[in-house]
C-alpha cells in the first residue's frame, strides 16, 4: 500500500541525495516562476518543462508513471479550465485557458517531482525543522500511520457489503449503503482512536510531544 | 475539487496562504487548550478517516461519481477547531502523497474546506441546532444546510481569488461566477446527502461522539458567547452574501456610469476596471437567484427526509447515552 502511494520515495539518485529544503525551494521557484509567465513568453513554459522532466530522468521516475498520472490530471484541469471559455460563450477566454493548463500541467509535474523524491516521513522532519508547531507534526505523523490502518477497515467493510448485495442494485440503495459504510467506518476509526488514546496513556503519555532530534 | 496550481496568481495564493496559517494555527491553539493529550489521537483518526472516505466514490447516474468533502462533518464530529485541523491535515496528506491540489494553492485549499468547512460550518451548524428542541434533530438538519452552504461558500471565494488573480477584462466575472455557483449548488446537494446520512448514522449508534451532544443537559449561554457566536454565524454570512452583493454593487455602478459620463474608467484600481458599462443581462442575476432558490428549498426538503428516520426515536434515548470515556 505504502509502495502505491510513494513508490519511488526510496530509490537513490543525485536528486534523492539533495538537502529536503534544497528540494521544497526548487519546486517551489518552478511553481512560481510557472506561474508569473505571461502568455506572451510562452516559450518559457516549454524550458520550464524541460527542465522538470530533466529532474524526472535524473530521479529515475519512469515515463509510464508520469503519463498514467497525467492521463488523470489533465481531463481534471481541462474539465475545470473549459469552464471559462464556455462561460463566456465561447467568444474569449480561450488564450487564459491555455495559459492555467500550460502553468497547471508544470506545476503538477513538478509536485509530482517532489513528492516522488522526498518521502512522508522526510517531510514530517523538514516541517520539524521549518519550526512548525510538534502538534500540527504530530497529528500529521499519527494520520499518516493510521490512513493505512483506515483503510485496510474500508476495504473489509467493502468486501462484506459486496458478499451481501451481490453488485447490481439501485442507485438509491447503493447511496445508502455507501453512507452507511462510512457511517460505520467514522464509529469504528473513532473507538480505535479511543483504544489508542487508552494504550498512549498506559504508556505514559501526557500530551507533551518528544521528537528525539529535539536536542 | 482541489484548486490546482495555475489557476491563481503568485499574490493570492500568498494572501490565502497567510489566511490559513492563521486561522489553522488559532485553532491549534485552542485544541491545545482543552484536553490536549487526546487531541493528537482523536484528530489524526478523523483525518485518516476522511482521507479514506474521501476514497469513496458516490455514482450519479453518469460516467462521473462524487465524493465526501468532509469539513462540515470533521466540524459536527469534533467541533470546529479540531475539525479544522483534521481537514488541513488531510490537505497536506492529499498533497504529499497524490499531489493533489497545488503546493502554492495549498492555502486556498485550506481556506476553502478546513476553514469554510469546518470553522463556518460548524457555526451555522450550531446557530441553527440551537432552535430546536431535539438536538439531534437540530444536528442532522444543521448539517445539511451547513454542508450546502460551505460548498457553495468555497466555489464563491474561488471566484473571487480566481478575479483577483487575473488581469481585468480577460474575461466577465458575472459569468463565471454564475456557472460556478450553478454547478456548486448541485455538487452541494450530494455534499449535504451524504453529510447528512453519515451523521444521521452516528447520531443513531454513538450519540456521545457528536461534538457538544454529550452533555444531556443544554449548557446554559452567557451573553459573551452568545455574541460571539452571532458573530461568527454573522461573518461566514457575510463571506457567503459578499459575492451576491458584489454583482449587485456591479449593476449599481453599471448604471452610475451611464448615468454620469464623466466617470473616469482610469483612476480605479484593477479591481473594478472591468465593471464597465456594458447592461448587465437580467437573466444573469436571476439564473444565480433561481439556483440559489432552487437549492436552498431542495436542501430544507432533505434535512426534513433525514430527519423523518429520527423522530421515531425517542429523546431521552439519546440523551441517556454513555458518556465518552
Amino acid at each position: 500500500m505504502s509502495d502505491f502511494w510513494d513508490r519511488y520515495g526510496r530509490s537513490v539518485s543525485p536528486c534523492h541525495r539533495l538537502p529536503p529544503l534544497l528540494k521544497i525551494g526548487l519546486a517551489l521557484a518552478v511553481i512560481i516562476a510557472g506561474v508569473a509567465i505571461p502568455f506572451e513568453n510562452w516559450p518559457a513554459f516549454g524550458v520550464l518543462g524541460c527542465f522538470v522532466f530533466t529532474g524526472h530522468s535524473i530521479a529515475g521516475i519512469p515515463l509510464r508513471y508520469l503519463l498514467k498520472r497525467l492521463f488523470i490530471f489533465l481531463p481534471f484541469i481541462g474539465t475545470m479550465a473549459i469552464s471559462l471559455p464556455l462561460s463566456q460563450g465561447f467568444s474569449h477566454g480561450w488564450e487564459l485557458m491555455l495559459t492555467i493548463v500550460c502553468r497547471g500541467t508544470i506545476a503538477f509535474l513538478t509536485s509530482l517531482w517532489l513528492i516522488n523524491v522526498m518521502p512522508f516521513a522526510q517531510l514530517l522532519v523538514t516541517l520539524r525543522r521549518l519550526r512548525v508547531p510538534a502538534v500540527f507534526v504530530a497529528i500529521l505523523a499519527f494520520m499518516y500511520r493510521y490512513v493505512f490502518v483506515v483503510w485496510d477497515e474500508l476495504d473489509r467493510l467493502r468486501t462484506a457489503r459486496k458478499a451481501r448485495s451481490m453488485g447490481h442494485t439501485s442507485l438509491l440503495f447503493r447511496w445508502k449503503s455507501l453512507a452507511a459504510m462510512l457511517g460505520t467506518l467514522l464509529i469504528r476509526s473513532l473507538t480505535r482512536a479511543e483504544r489508542i488514546h487508552g494504550a498512549m496513556l498506559s504508556r505514559g503519555w501526557t500530551g507533551e510531544v518528544h521528537w528525539l532530534d529535539d536536542e | 475539487m482541489h484548486i490546482p496550481d495555475g489557476f491563481l496568481s503568485n499574490e493570492v495564493c500568498l494572501a490565502t496562504a497567510a489566511a490559513a496559517v492563521g486561522a489553522v494555527g488559532y485553532s491549534l491553539h485552542r485544541i491545545k487548550g482543552d484536553l490536549a493529550e487526546r487531541t493528537i489521537p482523536l484528530t489524526g483518526m478523523m483525518g485518516s478517516l476522511i482521507f479514506a472516505g474521501q476514497m469513496i466514490n458516490f455514482p450519479i447516474g453518469l460516467p462521473v461519481s462524487g465524493h465526501l468533502m468532509g469539513g462540515v462533518l470533521a466540524g459536527v464530529i469534533l467541533g470546529p477547531w479540531a475539525g479544522c485541523v483534521a481537514l488541513t491535515m488531510v490537505l497536506v496528506a492529499q498533497w504529499a502523497l497524490f499531489s493533489d491540489g497545488g503546493l502554492t494553492a495549498l492555502g486556498a485549499n485550506i481556506l476553502h474546506m478546513a476553514v469554510l468547512g469546518s470553522i463556518g460550518g460548524y457555526a451555522v451548524m450550531a446557530a441553527i441546532r440551537r432552535r430546536f428542541k431535539c438536538r439531534s434533530r437540530g444536528t442532522v438538519i444543521g448539517s445539511v444546510i451547513a454542508a450546502w452552504l460551505s460548498v457553495m461558500a468555497a466555489a464563491a471565494l474561488f471566484c473571487v481569488e480566481f478575479r483577483l488573480s487575473h488581469a481585468a477584462g480577460e474575461f466577465r466575472f458575472q459569468n463565471i461566477f454564475t456557472l460556478m455557483v450553478a454547478f456548486h449548488a448541485l455538487i452541494g446537494i450530494g455534499e449535504a446527502l451524504i453529510t447528512a446520512v453519515v451523521v444521521n448514522v452516528v447520531l443513531h449508534h454513538r450519540p456521545d461522539l457528536v461534538f457538544g451532544l454529550q452533555s444531556d443537559a443544554p449548557p446554559a449561554r452567557s451573553l459573551p458567547q452568545f455574541v460571539g457566536a452571532g458573530l461568527i454565524v454573522a461573518l461566514a454570512v457575510a463571506a457567503f452574501a459578499s459575492p451576491f452583493a458584489s454583482e449587485f454593487s456591479d449593476g449599481l455602478e453599471a448604471v452610475a456610469e451611464k448615468e454620469s459620463v464623466a466617470a473616469s474608467e482610469d483612476g480605479l484600481p484593477g479591481v473594478f476596471a472591468d465593471y464597465d458599462a456594458i447592461p448587465l443581462g437580467n437573466w444573469q442575476s436571476l439564473s444565480v437567484s433561481a439556483a440559489g432558490v432552487v437549492g436552498v428549498l431542495s436542501i430544507f426538503a432533505l434535512s426534513l427526509l433525514m430527519t423523518r428516520g429520527l423522530s421515531r426515536q425517542p429523546a431521552t434515548q439519546l440523551a441517556g447515552a454513555a458518556p465518552r470515556e
